[in-house]
């Protein structure tokens, strides 16, 4: 029998294993408020002009290719027989997966008590919105008359009684897709309006202070406001953070319900849902970079911020890893001449087959370099990595539409698919229409939320201020 | 601030208890094994998959716990560590699995009336499926857990000693980095052990799916366990009602986890209707085998998920653990009805074996963890987080 263990001395407020703080330098409710909203009064430089006018001059592609489709209709893509789907479910795709990242963050590392969150979930949040807006202009234009697409996606009581096929997922996406914009939507501007209400009451114009204070709906900070905000808020991080699964994993049933060769596998929504959170962080981290040099929040949004995102992304990038295994490995052990053929030839041995070692290279062995403590923590490193992440999460899709489409059961319908210049712009606008809304956003609205910015720090101060005194008061003593 | 326990030397009446138990269920399951082998086996294979799995689970846990730098599950980490090193056990209760593999897996000697097509199919995986090499692989999920559980048990047990805080970032470290290859241990355990039952089937979430019942089962032993160990130099009278609410959510997410990968694997068979899939289901969606499915799908999911939406039971400790114990009996019956299916296609068989297994490798397993508890503290006392962990609030 050993003599009464002794813990250590307890300290609640730093952490020996990695002391460094979420908000860096010495800060009050003043600097913060000072240093997160001065971006949004400060006149906007030469930089946001300059990034500003490349996002409209690829918005403005997207104006071009929306035209043709409208008016020549869905023949001026590149899609056809046996590639009946192509850059539009690609890109719907990967749009609503980068929205993911937002809802992670936002909803459910506030359920699981992470912190670090405070700085980055306002930003994320935001891409949430701007990333399904664009992921829904696809499925939209790719009815080809979009204007008769409320009839032929929403149920509506028909006297004709014509009803869309409720078997279909692509039915389950349109409620899928719609809740989580609905609910994502209510999340963010719930989580604006304290900081809406501040910007209101620091205004300089009466035009800002009005249009400010009718956003912040008569938002005081009283007790009973923030009783009935912190209930909302996090009942809706309930209700968001099963929709972070349910979306992709319908999306996934886009795919998986059928039983073409290498989209038929039931690892496939837990696979999908993975994806998207890797490719979404990825898209965080790529704005992300910039954004704090640029915007001064290097310190709220500190290297430790960065590290864990890039740590979240090696977690799911390994899901996405573990998920190829498992298709490749039953592809072989099912004895399936298709599905082997379709992973181990066509694949790999294609015409496409670049395409999946560019996937393979981007998704598989890029994270691997988070492994690293100094790869974690080189902003350069993290930046490319971030891109190669989010080029090899759309090749991904490319390979499952595209590269199974084209090579079916038949030898005799076996295709092949090249994308037009309408497909091209199309993407790339939606790209335009992304980086305007969200430079925008970076523009008029604060990047971080300032409210629990200054929360957390108030809790660190309040578990330092309980750290002290009980050191002060308590020597000894048994649990 | 000082934790006021001893090395734990208890536990001598439940180790013998279940040790006294684990001996003689798994001799009369060996007995049972000479007398009507077939049946025995499948019996005995629900009850070490059953075991097993919550060993392996264990090991995730701990390991998603340092891979998170999770701090307030300090204070209970120790019994994970103890069910996890109880891997090694598993070694010796595979040896009947071994010895009786013919009469397990058709595809050890594949008889000639399965037919041409399933005869070709078994050679194309004979490169995987034989028992040289099923053995190997088995050996290697073994020395993989083995060594990763016997090396965060080692760590921790140090550090109760010297207080080392390299020793934590040792466990983290080895705990992120081994999450790819237990995972990986994991998935093909339940591909060799289960899935091969029926060798010309396959689903690549299988091993999802097993991971997923056993972790339910693990959080469920968890929240047991700290529920009844109270006393002197027991961890429980250490964890706060805070520490249980936790444990519940726990339990919550798993339940909802373990739901949405079975609708997953069920919805994508179903719907596809494949002639190489759908037989699994098929033999489960007929006759009398239909009740325990439904069973699975209330007992498994529904009732757990109502009943885990209260908060206040989430906090009061007994009725969690009673949600807890009736997790863990629907977890054997969901092995119960992943296994028997193949040896009884008709109808649900009941063998005395399932009995005497399920007592015999669950004693042996409990009375293996408490002897490897006996002589260490009960929680790590010198971890760098305890104090946070004990001081743990909900936000």
């Amino acid at each position: 029998m050993s003599a009464p263990a002794t813990s250590p001395a307890g300290d609640l407020t730093t952490d020996p294993v990695d002391p460094r703080p979420f908000i860096e330098g010495t800060q009050t409710d003043q600097t913060i408020n000072d240093t997160l909203l001065h971006h949004v009064f400060r006149g906007a430089g030469k930089g946001w002009w300059a990034c500003f006018a490349v996002a409209l001059a690829m918005l403005g592609c997207l104006v071009v290719a929306l035209t043709v489709t409208l008016v020549k209709g869905i023949g001026a893509w590149g899609n056809n027989i046996p590639v009946g789907w192509a850059f539009d479910i690609i890109n719907f795709v990967w749009w609503i997966g980068i929205g993911h990242a937002g809802t992670l963050i936002s909803a459910i590392l506030l359920l699981f008590q992470q912190k670090w969150r405070t700085s980055i979930n306002r930003f994320a949040e935001a891409m949430t919105l701007f990333a399904v807006m664009c992921a829904l202009l696809f499925p939209l234009i790719h009815t080809g008359r979009p204007w008769f697409a409320a009839y032929w996606l929403l149920p509506y009581p028909s006297v004709q009684g014509i009803w869309p096929q409720f078997k279909s997922p692509l039915v389950w996406d349109v409620f899928a897709v719609s809740t989580y914009f609905t609910i994502s939507l209510l999340f963010w501007f719930l989580g604006l309006i304290p900081d809406l209400a501040a910007l209101r009451d620091s205004a300089t114009s009466k035009v800002k202070r009005t249009i400010y204070g009718m956003l912040a709906m008569g938002w005081r900070g009283s007790g009973r406001h923030w009783a009935e905000y912190k209930w909302a808020y996090l009942l809706l991080a309930g209700l968001s953070t099963p929709l972070v699964l349910s979306v992709h994993t319908i999306v996934s049933f886009d795919f998986a319900t059928s039983v073409m060769p290498g989209w038929h596998t039931t690892i496939f929504p837990p696979y999908f849902v993975a994806g998207a959170i890797f490719s979404g962080f990825a898209m965080v981290m790529t704005w992300m970079i910039p954004a704090r040099q640029f915007l001064g929040l290097k310190h709220v949004v500190t290297m430790r911020h960065l590290e864990n995102m890039n740590k979240v992304m090696l977690a799911t990038g390994m899901m996405v890893s573990y998920g190829y295994i498992m298709e490749h490995f039953i592809a072989w052990y099912s004895g399936n001449q298709y599905e082997f053929a379709q992973f181990f030839e066509v694949r790999q041995k294609g015409p496409l087959a670049p395409i999946y070692w560019l996937m393979i290279f981007c998704n598989v062995v890029t994270p691997q370099i988070f492994w690293f403590k100094r790869m974690r923590t080189s902003l350069a490193v993290m930046w490319v990595a971030s891109i190669l992440i989010n080029v090899g999460m759309w090749c991904e899709r490319f390979v499952i539409v595209v590269i199974s489409l084209h090579r079916d059961f038949l030898p005799a319908s076996w295709g092949s698919y090249a994308p037009t210049w309408v497909d091209i712009c199309l993407f790339t606008g939606t790209i335009g229409l992304f980086s305007t809304l969200f430079l925008l956003f970076l523009k008029f609205v604060p990047a971080v939320a300032v409210t629990e910015v200054k929360e957390l720090r108030h809790e660190t101060e309040h578990d330092a201020h309980i750290e002290a005194s009980l050191t002060a008061g308590v020597t000894g003593g048994s649990h | 601030m000082t934790v006021d326990v001893q090395k734990f030397q208890g536990g001598g009446g439940w180790m013998t208890k279940a040790g006294a138990l684990g001996v003689v269920g798994l001799g009369a399951s060996l007995a049972g094994i000479a007398m009507d082998t077939q049946k025995a086996l499948f019996s005995y294979l629900v009850a070490f998959s059953y075991w097993a799995g919550i060993a392996f689970a264990s090991l995730i846990l701990l390991m998603i716990f340092h891979a998170f730098r999770a701090k307030w599950m300090v204070v209970i980490r120790r019994p994970l560590e103890v069910m996890a090193a109880t891997v090694v056990l598993f070694v010796l209760l595979f040896i009947p699995i071994v010895m009786g593999m013919s009469h397990l897996y058709s595809w050890v000697s594949p008889a000639a009336d399965m037919g041409a097509e399933a005869l070709k199919l078994l050679a194309h995986k004979k490169p995987y499926l034989n028992v040289p090499f099923f053995v190997v692989r088995t050996g290697i999920y073994f020395l993989v857990a083995i060594f990763l559980s016997h090396r965060l048990f080692g760590w921790s047990t140090r550090q109760d000693e010297s207080g080392d805080v390299q020793l934590t970032v040792r466990q983290r470290s080895l705990g992120a980095g081994g999450l790819p290859f237990i995972a990986l241990v994991i998935s093909f355990a339940a591909f060799d052990w289960l899935m091969s039952l029926n060798p010309l089937w396959f689903s690549t979430i299988f091993g999802v799916y097993y991971f997923a019942g056993s972790i339910l089962s693990t959080i469920a032993i968890l929240i047991i366990l700290t529920n009844k160990a109270r006393g002197k130099d027991l961890f429980g009278d250490h964890v706060s009602v805070e520490h249980v609410h936790n444990l519940g959510k726990l339990l919550f997410a798993f339940v909802c986890f373990w739901g949405y990968i079975a609708v997953s694997q069920l919805l994508l068979i179903w719907i596809a209707n494949l002639p190489e899939e759908i037989p699994f289901y098929v033999v489960r969606f007929r006759g009398p085998w239909v009740p325990v499915g439904i069973f699975l799908i209330f007992g498994h999911f529904f009732i757990p998920f109502g009943a885990l939406l209260s908060r206040n039971l989430k906090r009061t400790p007994k009725r969690l653990a009673v949600v807890a114990g009736w997790l863990l009996f629907v977890h054997f019956v969901d092995l119960y009805w992943l296994v028997m299916p193949t040896l009884s296609p008709d109808a649900p068989l009941f063998h005395w074996t399932l009995v005497t297994s399920f007592f015999g490798v669950g004693g042996l397993s409990v009375a293996f963890a408490i002897w490897r508890m006996r002589g260490h503290f009960t929680l790590p006392v010198k971890d760098p987080f305890l104090a946070v962990s004990l001081r743990y609030r909900q936000p």
